[in-house]
Protein backbone atom coordinates (compact mmCIF):
# COMPACT_ATOMS: atom_id res chain seq x y z
CA UNK A 1 0.00 0.00 0.00
CA UNK A 2 1.29 3.13 -1.09
CA UNK A 3 0.67 6.76 0.72
CA UNK A 4 -0.09 9.82 -1.22
CA UNK A 5 3.99 11.41 -1.14
CA UNK A 6 4.88 7.91 -2.56
CA UNK A 7 2.05 8.16 -5.73
CA UNK A 8 3.68 11.46 -6.12
CA UNK A 9 7.35 11.10 -5.57
CA UNK A 10 7.42 7.95 -8.11
CA UNK A 11 4.77 9.39 -11.22
CA UNK A 12 5.67 13.50 -10.49
CA UNK A 13 7.63 13.36 -12.90
CA UNK A 14 5.51 11.88 -15.81
CA UNK A 15 3.10 14.34 -14.70
CA UNK A 16 4.74 17.44 -15.29
CA UNK A 17 6.25 16.14 -18.68
CA UNK A 18 2.92 15.82 -19.68
CA UNK A 19 2.10 19.66 -18.64
CA UNK A 20 4.99 20.81 -20.30
CA UNK A 21 4.19 19.07 -23.56
CA UNK A 22 0.43 20.19 -22.87
CA UNK A 23 1.20 23.98 -22.30
CA UNK A 24 3.67 24.39 -25.09
CA UNK A 25 1.30 24.27 -27.92
CA UNK A 26 -2.70 25.19 -27.83
CA UNK A 27 -2.67 21.85 -30.31
CA UNK A 28 -0.75 19.20 -30.52
CA UNK A 29 -0.48 18.87 -33.76
CA UNK A 30 2.24 21.66 -33.41
CA UNK A 31 4.27 19.20 -31.96
CA UNK A 32 6.63 16.36 -33.88
CA UNK A 33 5.28 12.74 -33.97
CA UNK A 34 7.37 11.50 -31.06
CA UNK A 35 6.57 13.99 -28.67
CA UNK A 36 2.45 13.31 -29.79
CA UNK A 37 2.96 9.74 -29.28
CA UNK A 38 5.01 10.43 -25.93
CA UNK A 39 2.05 12.86 -24.71
CA UNK A 40 -0.27 10.28 -25.49
CA UNK A 41 1.21 7.46 -23.68
CA UNK A 42 1.59 9.50 -20.44
CA UNK A 43 -2.35 10.28 -20.81
CA UNK A 44 -2.92 6.99 -20.71
CA UNK A 45 -0.74 6.02 -17.85
CA UNK A 46 -2.49 9.56 -15.82
CA UNK A 47 -5.66 7.65 -15.99
CA UNK A 48 -4.37 4.81 -14.49
CA UNK A 49 -3.08 7.51 -11.57
CA UNK A 50 -6.95 9.36 -11.38
CA UNK A 51 -8.19 6.28 -10.55
CA UNK A 52 -5.71 5.26 -7.95
CA UNK A 53 -5.43 8.58 -6.56
CA UNK A 54 -9.51 9.20 -6.78
CA UNK A 55 -9.50 6.10 -4.01
CA UNK A 56 -6.64 7.33 -1.78
CA UNK A 57 -5.06 10.69 -2.50
CA UNK A 58 -7.16 14.12 -1.14
CA UNK A 59 -9.27 16.28 -3.30
CA UNK A 60 -6.11 18.67 -3.76
CA UNK A 61 -4.36 16.24 -5.81
CA UNK A 62 -7.61 14.75 -7.58
CA UNK A 63 -8.11 17.49 -9.03
CA UNK A 64 -4.73 18.81 -10.11
CA UNK A 65 -5.05 15.54 -12.04
CA UNK A 66 -8.16 16.15 -13.19
CA UNK A 67 -7.16 19.21 -14.63
CA UNK A 68 -4.37 17.61 -16.49
CA UNK A 69 -6.49 15.07 -17.65
CA UNK A 70 -8.22 17.69 -19.17
CA UNK A 71 -6.24 19.61 -20.77
CA UNK A 72 -4.06 17.01 -22.23
CA UNK A 73 -7.63 15.99 -23.55
CA UNK A 74 -8.37 18.69 -25.23
CA UNK A 75 -5.10 19.18 -26.40
CA UNK A 76 -4.49 15.90 -27.65
CA UNK A 77 -7.93 16.05 -29.66
CA UNK A 78 -7.79 19.52 -30.57
CA UNK A 79 -10.65 21.21 -32.31
CA UNK A 80 -11.19 20.61 -35.62
CA UNK A 81 -9.93 23.84 -37.31
CA UNK A 82 -12.19 25.56 -40.07
CA UNK A 83 -12.24 23.29 -42.95
CA UNK A 84 -13.47 24.75 -46.47
CA UNK A 85 -14.69 21.72 -48.00
CA UNK A 86 -17.01 21.28 -45.06
CA UNK A 87 -18.32 24.57 -45.80
CA UNK A 88 -18.46 23.62 -49.72
CA UNK A 89 -20.38 20.61 -48.98
CA UNK A 90 -22.68 22.11 -46.74
CA UNK A 91 -23.79 24.63 -49.20
CA UNK A 92 -23.86 21.62 -52.52
CA UNK A 93 -25.20 19.21 -50.27
CA UNK A 94 -26.28 19.65 -46.65
CA UNK A 95 -28.26 22.74 -46.55
CA UNK A 96 -30.71 21.64 -49.68
CA UNK A 97 -31.25 18.28 -48.23
CA UNK A 98 -32.00 19.27 -44.54
CA UNK A 99 -34.29 21.47 -46.52
CA UNK A 100 -36.13 19.07 -48.41
CA UNK A 101 -36.61 16.69 -45.51
CA UNK A 102 -37.95 19.86 -43.12
CA UNK A 103 -40.23 20.38 -46.10
CA UNK A 104 -43.32 20.92 -43.76
CA UNK A 105 -42.00 22.91 -41.79
CA UNK A 106 -40.56 25.08 -44.77
CA UNK A 107 -44.34 24.67 -45.82
CA UNK A 108 -45.89 26.10 -42.61
CA UNK A 109 -42.93 28.64 -41.73
CA UNK A 110 -44.27 30.24 -45.41
CA UNK A 111 -47.58 29.99 -44.58
CA UNK A 112 -46.99 31.73 -41.33
CA UNK A 113 -45.14 34.35 -43.03
CA UNK A 114 -47.16 35.13 -46.25
CA UNK A 115 -50.71 34.91 -44.80
CA UNK A 116 -50.19 37.98 -42.97
CA UNK A 117 -48.32 39.53 -45.69
CA UNK A 118 -51.13 39.45 -47.76
CA UNK A 119 -53.28 40.19 -45.08
CA UNK A 120 -51.48 43.22 -44.48
CA UNK A 121 -51.72 44.42 -48.13
CA UNK A 122 -55.47 44.20 -48.63
CA UNK A 123 -55.64 46.30 -45.22
CA UNK A 124 -53.28 48.61 -46.39
CA UNK A 125 -55.05 48.97 -49.71
CA UNK A 126 -58.26 48.34 -49.08
CA UNK A 127 -58.97 49.49 -45.00
CA UNK A 128 -58.51 53.54 -44.67
CA UNK A 129 -56.32 53.96 -42.05
CA UNK A 130 -55.26 50.25 -40.83
CA UNK A 131 -51.82 50.42 -41.80
CA UNK A 132 -51.24 53.77 -39.65
CA UNK A 133 -53.47 52.61 -37.10
CA UNK A 134 -50.59 49.53 -36.40
CA UNK A 135 -47.49 51.34 -37.93
CA UNK A 136 -46.56 54.58 -37.06
CA UNK A 137 -47.26 57.02 -39.61
CA UNK A 138 -43.89 59.02 -39.85
CA UNK A 139 -42.37 55.52 -41.01
CA UNK A 140 -45.09 54.96 -43.43
CA UNK A 141 -45.03 58.30 -44.69
CA UNK A 142 -40.52 58.19 -45.17
CA UNK A 143 -41.30 54.73 -46.68
CA UNK A 144 -43.63 56.28 -49.00
CA UNK A 145 -41.22 59.27 -50.18
CA UNK A 146 -38.03 56.75 -49.86
CA UNK A 147 -39.96 54.80 -53.43
CA UNK A 148 -41.52 57.80 -54.70
CA UNK A 149 -38.45 59.11 -56.73
CA UNK A 150 -37.85 55.67 -58.29
CA UNK A 151 -34.78 54.63 -59.46
CA UNK A 152 -34.18 56.26 -62.76
CA UNK A 153 -31.32 57.73 -61.41
CA UNK A 154 -29.39 54.68 -59.29
CA UNK A 155 -28.47 55.86 -56.02
CA UNK A 156 -24.57 56.36 -55.92
CA UNK A 157 -22.14 54.36 -54.34
CA UNK A 158 -21.54 55.78 -51.35
CA UNK A 159 -25.38 55.34 -50.63
CA UNK A 160 -25.25 51.66 -51.84
CA UNK A 161 -22.69 50.53 -49.55
CA UNK A 162 -24.41 51.99 -46.72
CA UNK A 163 -27.35 50.53 -47.12
CA UNK A 164 -25.70 47.09 -48.17
CA UNK A 165 -24.12 47.54 -44.59
CA UNK A 166 -27.67 47.99 -42.73
CA UNK A 167 -29.18 45.01 -45.06
CA UNK A 168 -26.61 42.98 -43.89
CA UNK A 169 -26.82 43.97 -39.79
CA UNK A 170 -30.85 44.16 -39.74
CA UNK A 171 -31.89 41.56 -41.90
CA UNK A 172 -28.98 38.67 -40.73
CA UNK A 173 -30.08 39.91 -37.35
CA UNK A 174 -34.33 39.82 -38.16
CA UNK A 175 -33.44 36.09 -39.67
CA UNK A 176 -31.63 34.80 -36.53
CA UNK A 177 -33.98 36.19 -33.75
CA UNK A 178 -36.79 34.19 -35.96
CA UNK A 179 -34.82 31.28 -35.82
CA UNK A 180 -33.28 31.63 -32.46
CA UNK A 181 -37.07 32.14 -30.41
CA UNK A 182 -38.30 28.51 -31.85
CA UNK A 183 -36.66 27.15 -28.70
CA UNK A 184 -39.62 28.49 -27.10
CA UNK A 185 -41.43 25.65 -27.88
CA UNK A 186 -41.51 27.30 -31.85
CA UNK A 187 -43.87 30.16 -30.28
CA UNK A 188 -41.15 33.13 -30.93
CA UNK A 189 -40.53 31.72 -34.57
CA UNK A 190 -44.53 31.89 -35.20
CA UNK A 191 -44.52 35.37 -33.61
CA UNK A 192 -41.46 36.84 -35.58
CA UNK A 193 -42.91 35.08 -39.08
CA UNK A 194 -46.31 36.56 -38.84
CA UNK A 195 -44.83 40.05 -37.41
CA UNK A 196 -42.53 40.34 -40.53
CA UNK A 197 -45.10 39.41 -42.88
CA UNK A 198 -47.92 41.90 -41.46
CA UNK A 199 -45.22 44.52 -41.38
CA UNK A 200 -43.94 43.92 -44.83
CA UNK A 201 -47.27 43.26 -46.58
CA UNK A 202 -48.54 47.07 -44.39
CA UNK A 203 -45.36 48.55 -45.72
CA UNK A 204 -46.24 47.46 -49.70
CA UNK A 205 -49.84 48.06 -49.34
CA UNK A 206 -49.24 51.38 -48.08
CA UNK A 207 -46.34 52.23 -51.21
CA UNK A 208 -48.75 51.23 -53.01
CA UNK A 209 -51.42 52.91 -52.58
CA UNK A 210 -49.89 55.81 -51.89
CA UNK A 211 -48.82 55.22 -55.84
CA UNK A 212 -45.15 53.87 -55.94
CA UNK A 213 -46.34 50.16 -56.38
CA UNK A 214 -44.33 50.03 -59.15
CA UNK A 215 -41.19 51.33 -57.57
CA UNK A 216 -41.15 49.34 -54.78
CA UNK A 217 -42.17 45.74 -56.58
CA UNK A 218 -39.47 46.65 -59.12
CA UNK A 219 -36.99 47.25 -55.84
CA UNK A 220 -38.48 44.21 -54.21
CA UNK A 221 -38.26 41.73 -56.11
CA UNK A 222 -34.42 41.62 -57.24
CA UNK A 223 -33.34 40.72 -53.54
CA UNK A 224 -36.99 39.23 -52.50
CA UNK A 225 -36.27 35.53 -53.68
CA UNK A 226 -32.97 35.29 -51.54
CA UNK A 227 -33.91 37.59 -48.32
CA UNK A 228 -37.66 36.27 -47.45
CA UNK A 229 -37.01 33.02 -48.50
CA UNK A 230 -33.98 32.69 -46.25
CA UNK A 231 -36.59 34.31 -43.58
CA UNK A 232 -38.91 31.71 -43.85
CA UNK A 233 -36.20 29.26 -44.04
CA UNK A 234 -34.72 30.17 -40.62
CA UNK A 235 -38.26 30.67 -39.29
CA UNK A 236 -38.25 26.96 -40.72
CA UNK A 237 -35.31 25.90 -38.64
CA UNK A 238 -36.91 27.56 -35.53
CA UNK A 239 -40.51 25.60 -35.78
CA UNK A 240 -38.57 22.59 -36.70
CA UNK A 241 -36.67 23.37 -33.48
CA UNK A 242 -39.71 24.01 -30.83
CA UNK A 243 -41.23 20.89 -32.65
CA UNK A 244 -38.53 18.63 -31.38
CA UNK A 245 -39.06 20.03 -28.16
CA UNK A 246 -42.99 19.53 -27.85
CA UNK A 247 -42.86 15.85 -30.45
CA UNK A 248 -40.06 13.97 -28.52
CA UNK A 249 -40.47 10.53 -29.57
CA UNK A 250 -40.19 9.02 -26.12
CA UNK A 251 -36.77 10.42 -25.52
CA UNK A 252 -36.06 13.40 -23.42
CA UNK A 253 -36.60 17.11 -24.40
CA UNK A 254 -32.59 17.85 -24.80
CA UNK A 255 -32.11 14.39 -26.69
CA UNK A 256 -34.95 15.00 -28.67
CA UNK A 257 -33.35 18.73 -29.54
CA UNK A 258 -29.77 17.39 -30.15
CA UNK A 259 -31.03 14.84 -32.41
CA UNK A 260 -32.49 17.93 -34.34
CA UNK A 261 -29.22 19.88 -33.63
CA UNK A 262 -27.89 18.90 -37.23
CA UNK A 263 -30.81 19.67 -39.49
CA UNK A 264 -30.78 23.15 -37.59
CA UNK A 265 -27.31 23.87 -38.23
CA UNK A 266 -27.54 23.36 -42.12
CA UNK A 267 -30.81 24.76 -42.53
CA UNK A 268 -29.55 28.31 -40.38
CA UNK A 269 -26.24 28.43 -42.34
CA UNK A 270 -27.73 27.85 -45.52
CA UNK A 271 -29.89 30.77 -44.28
CA UNK A 272 -27.04 33.09 -43.45
CA UNK A 273 -25.42 32.75 -46.53
CA UNK A 274 -28.75 33.52 -48.43
CA UNK A 275 -29.01 36.39 -46.78
CA UNK A 276 -25.49 37.78 -47.23
CA UNK A 277 -26.03 37.19 -50.93
CA UNK A 278 -29.77 39.23 -50.69
CA UNK A 279 -28.00 42.11 -48.94
CA UNK A 280 -25.31 42.53 -51.61
CA UNK A 281 -28.20 42.61 -54.57
CA UNK A 282 -30.14 44.88 -52.11
CA UNK A 283 -27.34 47.33 -51.46
CA UNK A 284 -26.13 47.16 -55.12
CA UNK A 285 -28.67 45.75 -57.97
CA UNK A 286 -32.18 46.47 -56.74
CA UNK A 287 -31.76 50.25 -56.60
CA UNK A 288 -29.90 50.75 -59.88
CA UNK A 289 -31.17 52.23 -62.78
CA UNK A 290 -31.71 49.03 -64.93
CA UNK A 291 -35.34 49.46 -66.66
CA UNK A 292 -38.15 47.67 -64.83
CA UNK A 293 -38.65 44.75 -67.38
CA UNK A 294 -35.01 43.84 -66.48
CA UNK A 295 -35.12 43.51 -63.01
CA UNK A 296 -38.28 41.57 -63.37
CA UNK A 297 -36.20 39.27 -65.38
CA UNK A 298 -33.35 38.75 -62.95
CA UNK A 299 -35.78 38.53 -60.34
CA UNK A 300 -37.88 35.41 -62.62
CA UNK A 301 -34.12 34.26 -63.05
CA UNK A 302 -33.33 34.48 -58.94
CA UNK A 303 -36.44 32.82 -58.19
CA UNK A 304 -35.89 29.78 -60.65
CA UNK A 305 -32.68 29.78 -59.53
CA UNK A 306 -33.68 29.38 -55.56
CA UNK A 307 -36.33 26.79 -56.20
CA UNK A 308 -33.83 25.11 -58.63
CA UNK A 309 -31.21 24.25 -55.97
CA UNK A 310 -33.77 23.77 -52.91
CA UNK A 311 -35.24 20.90 -55.45
CA UNK A 312 -31.95 19.44 -56.85
CA UNK A 313 -29.03 20.44 -55.24
CA UNK A 314 -27.40 17.40 -53.03
CA UNK A 315 -29.35 14.31 -54.59
CA UNK A 316 -27.45 11.55 -54.98
CA UNK A 317 -26.62 10.41 -58.69
CA UNK A 318 -28.93 7.62 -59.89
CA UNK A 319 -26.71 4.99 -59.03
CA UNK A 320 -25.31 2.32 -62.59
CA UNK A 321 -25.44 -1.33 -61.74
CA UNK B 1 -25.81 11.50 -29.83
CA UNK B 2 -27.66 10.26 -26.63
CA UNK B 3 -27.12 12.03 -23.30
CA UNK B 4 -24.62 9.88 -21.09
CA UNK B 5 -27.32 7.62 -18.82
CA UNK B 6 -27.85 9.07 -15.12
CA UNK B 7 -25.69 7.87 -13.06
CA UNK B 8 -25.38 9.01 -9.45
CA UNK B 9 -22.86 11.81 -9.66
CA UNK B 10 -21.20 13.58 -6.97
CA UNK B 11 -23.28 16.72 -5.25
CA UNK B 12 -20.73 19.33 -6.85
CA UNK B 13 -20.66 21.39 -9.64
CA UNK B 14 -18.33 18.93 -11.71
CA UNK B 15 -19.39 17.32 -14.94
CA UNK B 16 -17.85 13.60 -15.17
CA UNK B 17 -15.94 12.87 -18.95
CA UNK B 18 -15.86 9.24 -20.08
CA UNK B 19 -13.39 9.72 -22.88
CA UNK B 20 -13.47 6.70 -25.76
CA UNK B 21 -10.77 5.45 -24.22
CA UNK B 22 -12.28 4.50 -20.77
CA UNK B 23 -10.42 7.93 -20.05
CA UNK B 24 -12.42 9.14 -17.11
CA UNK B 25 -11.84 12.80 -15.63
CA UNK B 26 -13.90 15.53 -13.85
CA UNK B 27 -14.21 19.06 -14.91
CA UNK B 28 -15.32 21.48 -12.85
CA UNK B 29 -18.27 22.98 -14.46
CA UNK B 30 -18.20 27.18 -14.29
CA UNK B 31 -20.75 29.72 -12.50
CA UNK B 32 -22.96 32.31 -13.87
CA UNK B 33 -20.42 35.18 -12.23
CA UNK B 34 -17.68 33.46 -13.72
CA UNK B 35 -19.50 33.58 -16.98
CA UNK B 36 -20.85 36.98 -16.46
CA UNK B 37 -17.77 38.56 -15.80
CA UNK B 38 -16.10 36.84 -19.09
CA UNK B 39 -18.89 38.08 -20.87
CA UNK B 40 -18.42 41.79 -19.89
CA UNK B 41 -14.79 41.74 -20.77
CA UNK B 42 -15.85 40.20 -24.43
CA UNK B 43 -18.27 42.91 -24.49
CA UNK B 44 -15.72 45.59 -23.72
CA UNK B 45 -13.03 44.22 -26.17
CA UNK B 46 -15.52 44.51 -28.67
CA UNK B 47 -16.27 47.85 -28.17
CA UNK B 48 -12.51 48.53 -28.13
CA UNK B 49 -12.38 47.00 -31.61
CA UNK B 50 -16.15 48.86 -33.09
CA UNK B 51 -13.59 52.04 -31.44
CA UNK B 52 -10.61 51.28 -33.53
CA UNK B 53 -12.71 50.83 -36.72
CA UNK B 54 -14.75 53.63 -36.61
CA UNK B 55 -11.86 56.24 -36.07
CA UNK B 56 -10.35 54.40 -38.55
CA UNK B 57 -13.70 55.12 -40.91
CA UNK B 58 -13.46 58.72 -39.90
CA UNK B 59 -9.96 59.38 -40.47
CA UNK B 60 -10.58 57.80 -43.84
CA UNK B 61 -13.87 59.94 -44.60
CA UNK B 62 -11.89 63.14 -43.95
CA UNK B 63 -8.78 62.34 -45.78
CA UNK B 64 -10.47 61.29 -48.82
CA UNK B 65 -13.72 62.74 -48.79
CA UNK B 66 -17.51 62.80 -48.44
CA UNK B 67 -17.64 60.28 -51.29
CA UNK B 68 -16.11 57.60 -49.20
CA UNK B 69 -18.60 58.60 -46.21
CA UNK B 70 -21.07 56.06 -47.41
CA UNK B 71 -18.63 53.40 -47.95
CA UNK B 72 -17.35 53.69 -44.21
CA UNK B 73 -20.86 53.65 -42.98
CA UNK B 74 -21.54 50.08 -44.82
CA UNK B 75 -18.21 49.20 -43.81
CA UNK B 76 -18.99 50.46 -40.11
CA UNK B 77 -22.20 48.68 -40.13
CA UNK B 78 -20.62 45.38 -41.29
CA UNK B 79 -17.95 45.25 -38.68
CA UNK B 80 -20.88 45.43 -36.23
CA UNK B 81 -22.64 42.80 -37.85
CA UNK B 82 -19.74 40.63 -37.46
CA UNK B 83 -18.74 41.93 -33.64
CA UNK B 84 -22.51 40.72 -33.01
CA UNK B 85 -22.80 37.43 -34.90
CA UNK B 86 -19.15 36.53 -35.47
CA UNK B 87 -16.93 37.71 -32.82
CA UNK B 88 -18.02 34.25 -29.98
CA UNK B 89 -18.06 32.07 -33.25
CA UNK B 90 -14.58 33.15 -34.77
CA UNK B 91 -12.60 32.71 -31.29
CA UNK B 92 -14.30 29.75 -30.07
CA UNK B 93 -12.97 28.22 -32.96
CA UNK B 94 -9.99 29.54 -33.33
CA UNK B 95 -8.85 29.16 -29.75
CA UNK B 96 -10.57 25.58 -29.39
CA UNK B 97 -13.44 26.96 -27.24
CA UNK B 98 -11.83 30.24 -25.93
CA UNK B 99 -12.99 33.80 -26.17
CA UNK B 100 -10.20 36.55 -24.69
CA UNK B 101 -12.86 37.06 -21.80
CA UNK B 102 -12.97 32.71 -21.10
CA UNK B 103 -9.32 32.64 -21.25
CA UNK B 104 -8.43 35.99 -19.04
CA UNK B 105 -11.29 33.85 -16.47
CA UNK B 106 -9.63 30.18 -17.74
CA UNK B 107 -12.66 29.09 -19.08
CA UNK B 108 -13.16 27.06 -21.56
CA UNK B 109 -16.39 25.40 -24.06
CA UNK B 110 -16.49 21.46 -24.61
CA UNK B 111 -19.04 19.80 -25.39
CA UNK B 112 -20.95 17.84 -22.73
CA UNK B 113 -18.88 14.56 -23.83
CA UNK B 114 -15.62 16.41 -22.91
CA UNK B 115 -15.00 16.86 -26.44
CA UNK B 116 -13.43 19.94 -28.15
CA UNK B 117 -16.05 21.55 -29.68
CA UNK B 118 -16.86 22.09 -33.60
CA UNK B 119 -17.28 25.15 -36.13
CA UNK B 120 -21.61 24.15 -35.54
CA UNK B 121 -21.65 23.59 -31.78
CA UNK B 122 -20.02 26.43 -31.42
CA UNK B 123 -22.07 28.92 -34.54
CA UNK B 124 -25.62 27.23 -32.68
CA UNK B 125 -24.62 28.15 -29.34
CA UNK B 126 -23.94 32.02 -30.29
CA UNK B 127 -26.93 32.31 -32.31
CA UNK B 128 -28.67 31.10 -29.19
CA UNK B 129 -28.26 34.08 -27.32
CA UNK B 130 -30.87 35.96 -29.24
CA UNK B 131 -33.31 33.48 -27.16
CA UNK B 132 -30.68 33.54 -24.36
CA UNK B 133 -30.64 37.31 -23.99
CA UNK B 134 -34.50 38.24 -23.82
CA UNK B 135 -35.84 39.79 -22.43
CA UNK B 136 -33.18 41.88 -21.73
CA UNK B 137 -29.74 40.77 -19.87
CA UNK B 138 -29.80 37.45 -20.56
CA UNK B 139 -32.55 36.76 -18.04
CA UNK B 140 -33.94 33.87 -19.90
CA UNK B 141 -30.11 32.49 -20.09
CA UNK B 142 -29.80 32.59 -16.32
CA UNK B 143 -32.77 31.38 -15.02
CA UNK B 144 -31.38 28.23 -17.81
CA UNK B 145 -28.70 28.34 -15.80
CA UNK B 146 -30.09 28.11 -12.92
CA UNK B 147 -32.53 25.08 -13.41
CA UNK B 148 -29.57 22.99 -15.16
CA UNK B 149 -26.62 20.83 -12.99
CA UNK B 150 -23.74 22.04 -15.41
CA UNK B 151 -25.49 25.59 -15.23
CA UNK B 152 -26.04 25.77 -19.44
CA UNK B 153 -28.01 28.21 -21.17
CA UNK B 154 -30.23 27.76 -23.57
CA UNK B 155 -27.67 28.00 -26.38
CA UNK B 156 -25.46 25.32 -24.54
CA UNK B 157 -28.39 23.25 -24.50
CA UNK B 158 -29.15 22.97 -28.11
CA UNK B 159 -25.51 22.61 -29.07
CA UNK B 160 -24.70 20.36 -26.27
CA UNK B 161 -21.76 22.44 -24.73
CA UNK B 162 -21.44 23.52 -21.52
CA UNK B 163 -18.84 26.04 -20.08
CA UNK B 164 -15.93 24.01 -17.81
CA UNK B 165 -12.93 25.95 -15.75
CA UNK B 166 -9.69 25.36 -16.31
CA UNK B 167 -7.96 26.37 -13.42
CA UNK B 168 -4.10 25.40 -13.31
CA UNK B 169 -3.25 23.64 -9.88
CA UNK B 170 0.29 23.19 -8.39
CA UNK B 171 0.89 19.45 -7.11
CA UNK B 172 -0.10 18.43 -3.55
CA UNK B 173 3.11 18.74 -1.69
CA UNK B 174 4.50 16.12 1.02
CA UNK B 175 3.18 16.25 4.14
CA UNK B 176 5.32 17.36 6.87
CA UNK B 177 4.07 17.44 10.32
CA UNK B 178 4.44 20.56 12.48
CA UNK B 179 6.27 20.55 15.47
CA UNK B 180 8.26 17.41 14.20
CA UNK B 181 7.45 14.96 16.91
CA UNK B 182 10.06 15.11 19.39
CA UNK B 183 11.49 11.86 20.58
CA UNK B 184 9.63 11.73 23.84
CA UNK B 185 6.49 11.93 21.95
CA UNK B 186 7.59 9.16 19.05
CA UNK B 187 9.11 6.56 22.04
CA UNK B 188 5.22 6.44 24.11
CA UNK B 189 4.11 4.84 20.83
CA UNK B 190 4.06 1.15 20.14
CA UNK B 191 6.87 0.45 17.86
CA UNK B 192 4.33 -1.76 15.78
CA UNK B 193 0.73 -0.11 15.47
CA UNK B 194 -2.19 -1.99 16.01
CA UNK B 195 -3.59 -0.18 12.29
CA UNK B 196 -4.97 -1.70 9.53
CA UNK B 197 -3.95 0.01 5.72
CA UNK B 198 -7.41 2.15 5.61
CA UNK B 199 -7.29 3.23 9.11
CA UNK B 200 -3.97 4.67 7.69
CA UNK B 201 -5.12 5.88 4.99
CA UNK B 202 -8.14 7.99 6.63
CA UNK B 203 -5.32 9.34 8.96
CA UNK B 204 -3.60 10.91 6.07
CA UNK B 205 -6.59 12.05 4.36
CA UNK B 206 -7.37 13.83 7.49
CA UNK B 207 -3.52 15.06 7.55
CA UNK B 208 -3.92 16.44 4.12
CA UNK B 209 -7.59 18.28 4.98
CA UNK B 210 -6.43 19.63 7.74
CA UNK B 211 -4.73 22.88 6.52
CA UNK B 212 -8.14 23.88 5.16
CA UNK B 213 -10.52 23.46 8.22
CA UNK B 214 -10.36 25.48 11.03
CA UNK B 215 -8.82 24.67 14.74
CA UNK B 216 -12.50 23.58 16.08
CA UNK B 217 -13.94 21.88 13.12
CA UNK B 218 -10.08 20.26 13.17
CA UNK B 219 -10.42 19.00 16.82
CA UNK B 220 -13.96 18.14 16.39
CA UNK B 221 -12.98 15.51 13.51
CA UNK B 222 -9.77 14.29 14.91
CA UNK B 223 -11.98 13.57 18.10
CA UNK B 224 -13.96 11.17 16.32
CA UNK B 225 -11.26 8.54 16.30
CA UNK B 226 -8.44 9.43 18.29
CA UNK B 227 -9.93 8.36 21.68
CA UNK B 228 -10.65 4.92 20.13
CA UNK B 229 -6.83 4.84 18.71
CA UNK B 230 -6.08 6.09 22.35
CA UNK B 231 -7.42 3.31 24.00
CA UNK B 232 -6.66 0.32 21.57
CA UNK B 233 -3.43 1.14 22.21
CA UNK B 234 -3.67 2.27 25.88
CA UNK B 235 -2.04 5.63 25.49
CA UNK B 236 -3.39 8.97 27.30
CA UNK B 237 -5.17 11.26 24.38
CA UNK B 238 -4.43 14.80 25.09
CA UNK B 239 -4.71 16.74 21.94
CA UNK B 240 -6.35 14.22 19.46
CA UNK B 241 -5.47 16.29 16.39
CA UNK B 242 -1.40 15.86 17.45
CA UNK B 243 -2.10 11.99 18.30
CA UNK B 244 -3.10 11.11 14.61
CA UNK B 245 0.10 13.43 13.28
CA UNK B 246 2.14 11.17 15.72
CA UNK B 247 0.92 7.43 14.37
CA UNK B 248 1.26 8.80 10.88
CA UNK B 249 4.74 9.74 11.52
CA UNK B 250 5.37 6.22 12.99
CA UNK B 251 3.53 4.58 10.31
CA UNK B 252 5.94 6.78 7.52
CA UNK B 253 8.79 5.67 9.79
CA UNK B 254 8.37 2.34 9.81
CA UNK B 255 7.46 1.97 6.00
CA UNK B 256 10.71 4.06 4.91
CA UNK B 257 13.32 3.09 7.52
CA UNK B 258 16.16 5.68 7.85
Amino acid sequence: MRSQDEIVAARNADWRELETLVSRAEALHHLDGPSISRAAALYRALSGDLVLCRARCTPDLVAYLDNLAGRAHSALYGAEPFRLPAFGSLLTRDFPRALRKNASFFALSTALFLIPCAIGIVLALFVPDAASQILPRSMLDGMADMYSKGFDEGRGEGADSAMAGFYVRNNVGIAFRCFATGIFFGLGSVFYLIYNGLNIGMVTGWVTAAGFGRNIGTFMCGHGPFELTAIVVAGAAGLRMGHSLVVTQGRTRLGSLRESAPDIVHLVVGAAVMLLLAAGIEGFWSPSAAPPPVKWAVATLFSLLVTAYFLFAGRERARTP
Amino acid sequence: MAEPARRLQPIDTTAEIETPEHVRFHYPVAGPARRVVAWALDWLLRGAVLLVFAIIAVMGGLAIGDAVSGLSTGFLLVILFLLEWGYYTLWEVAWNGRTPGKRALDLRVVTVHGHPLRIGDSFLRNLLRAADFLPLGYAVGLVAMARDSRFRRLGDMVAGTMVIVEERRAVASTLRIDPPPTPKELASLPQRLPLSGDELEAIELFLRRKEGLGPAREEELAAMVAPLFASRMGLRNKDSARLLALLHARASERRRPL
